[in-house]
């Protein structure tokens, strides 16, 4: 007998934050070691779990892309829901599609020059190939009452209805075991995950179907609303910072080849970093200015601060999470073991 | 005949039939159809769930059967079509939007049972 390694949040509550459902993550070498297939240890997995669950399985040598366009390194390969053990046959799991990164793809999605200077020759991921999924218009996974969806990033109890979100910064922590945010995702996260890239068999859209500069959300005030009271799971502001900063040394220009979220743009100014004003649209403009983030207050005079400045002051200068309570991983994830 | 449909009210006085066929004593409880007003339903799978009725509704442990109608694909889309009336009642303008719904699966409504037979065809087959 092998043993399979898995870490679990579960279902209830951390830190007075409401887990809606059992959330496991689990190491795609861990499944290797185990030697049984990613479809087997997924069952096995869900068959230890009384209620829903969300899976995801990770390749930590792969890397993937963050809404707003900046790659780091591992990807969710596989996303699955259950409950009560069960996996539902037909929409219980999905396999994210692997992207040949080529000079083709780069000169159509320029953010993945991130990839050639910081990744070359990792796999990369994104989301599913929407011709593999039976779900029409999400990449969302569905059994019972869990629902693992955005491609593994947004979960949710359908029967409660309520949901939280998993940005891949925070889940790459918590593999890492290391620090995490747990908070409100309040008005700036809000506002910042619609202003996407436009990527082929992206985490969101399997098409490119909103490119840096615009937002996919398109409804002005209302978007800081939109998941403003839903609680997240993210990485610490400092972690953003230096993945942000990676991507715009890389030469990456918000809202021409990543997206102009707030926490992009604010780094952005603190670093002397261009901007492509012109790129973003006044729907977009409409949005970031709702949270506070107009053309005006990015222009005007500001010190300019080191990477290691902003790193440092990144609590203070980068907007993102409501309400943040910062805690090792370690205290509400736990590794279980499980003998196949 | 089997490419045609079923009105709606017949389709529920039909699941209605089939309980008391043979069991006059027994209920049906219909769920999941409340919010149409109008619709036509699958005959060839009319018939096949009016058998199924009627084969519950003939169990000795069975007192009470229920039918529920859920989504088939948990997440349906759907247009929305927001009107402005003015104070005459007449349509002003009308936007058409999109809202994609996700839906729990069967297996919160077959939790509890002792048995799940699966009678649906492949997605796609009738």
């Amino acid at each position: 007998m092998k043993k399979l390694l898995y870490r679990m949040i579960k279902q209830g509550l951390v830190k007075d934050f409401l887990i809606p459902l059992n959330i496991v993550f689990v190491d795609k070498k861990d499944i290797e070691n185990s030697g049984i297939e990613i479809d087997q240890a997924i069952e096995k997995i869900a068959q230890q779990i009384k209620g829903p669950a969300g899976i995801n399985v990770f390749d930590m040598d792969a890397c993937t892309t963050s809404s707003d366009g900046i790659v780091l390194d591992s990807a969710i390969i596989k996303m699955a829901a259950s409950d009560n053990g069960k996996i539902h046959r037909e929409f219980g799991m999905l396999p994210m599609e692997e992207m040949k990164v080529t000079d083709q793809l780069i000169s159509e999605e320029p953010h993945l020059a991130q990839w050639k200077k910081y990744y070359n020759g990792r796999k990369l991921f994104r989301g599913p190939n929407p011709a593999k999924k039976m779900i029409p218009v999400h990449n969302a996974v569905m059994t019972g009452r869990a629902v693992n969806n955005n491609s593994a990033t947004e979960m949710m109890n359908v029967v409660t209805m309520e949901e939280i979100l998993l940005p891949i910064f925070g889940q790459l922590q918590i593999m890492k075991d290391q620090d995490v945010l747990i908070g409100y995702t309040g008005e700036f996260i809000s506002v910042g995950i619609g202003m996407t890239v436009a990527e082929k068999y992206g985490r969101v859209f399997p098409t490119r179907q909103f490119k840096a500069g615009d937002t996919a959300h398109g409804s002005g005030e209302y978007a800081k609303t939109l998941k403003k009271h839903i609680p997240c799971i993210v990485a610490p502001k400092q972690v953003i910072a230096k993945y942000t900063i990676d991507a715009l040394e890389a030469g990456m220009i918000p809202g021409k080849h990543i997206g102009c979220s707030p926490a992009v743009l604010t780094i952005a100014r603190y670093l002397g970093a261009d901007i492509d004003f012109d790129n973003i649209t006044e729907k977009a403009q409409e949005e970031l200015a709702s949270v506070g983030i107009t053309f005006d207050s990015l222009k005007a005079p500001v010190k300019k601060l080191s990477e290691e400045e902003i790193i440092a002051k990144a609590d203070d200068i980068v907007p993102g999470v409501e309400k943040p309570v910062r805690i090792n991983s370690t205290e509400f994830v736990m590794k279980k073991t499980l003998e196949v | 005949m089997k490419l045609m449909h079923t009105k709606l009210p017949e389709f529920i006085e039909k699941m209605k039939r089939a309980v008391v066929k043979n069991t006059p004593d027994k209920t049906i409880e219909i769920r999941g159809l409340e919010n149409l007003k109008c619709a036509k339903m699958q005959s060839l799978r009319t018939g096949r769930i009016e058998l199924s009725v009627e084969e519950l509704a003939k169990r000795e442990d069975v007192q009470k059967v229920e039918l529920i109608v859920i989504p088939r694909v948990p997440e349906t889309m759907h247009t929305v079509i927001v009107k402005g009336i003015d104070k005459d009642g007449k349509a002003k303008k009308a936007i058409l939007e999109v809202i994609n719904i996700i839906h729990p699966t069967e297996e919160v409504e077959t939790a509890d049972c002792e048995e799940v037979e699966d009678r649906r065809p492949p997605l796609g087959k009738h």
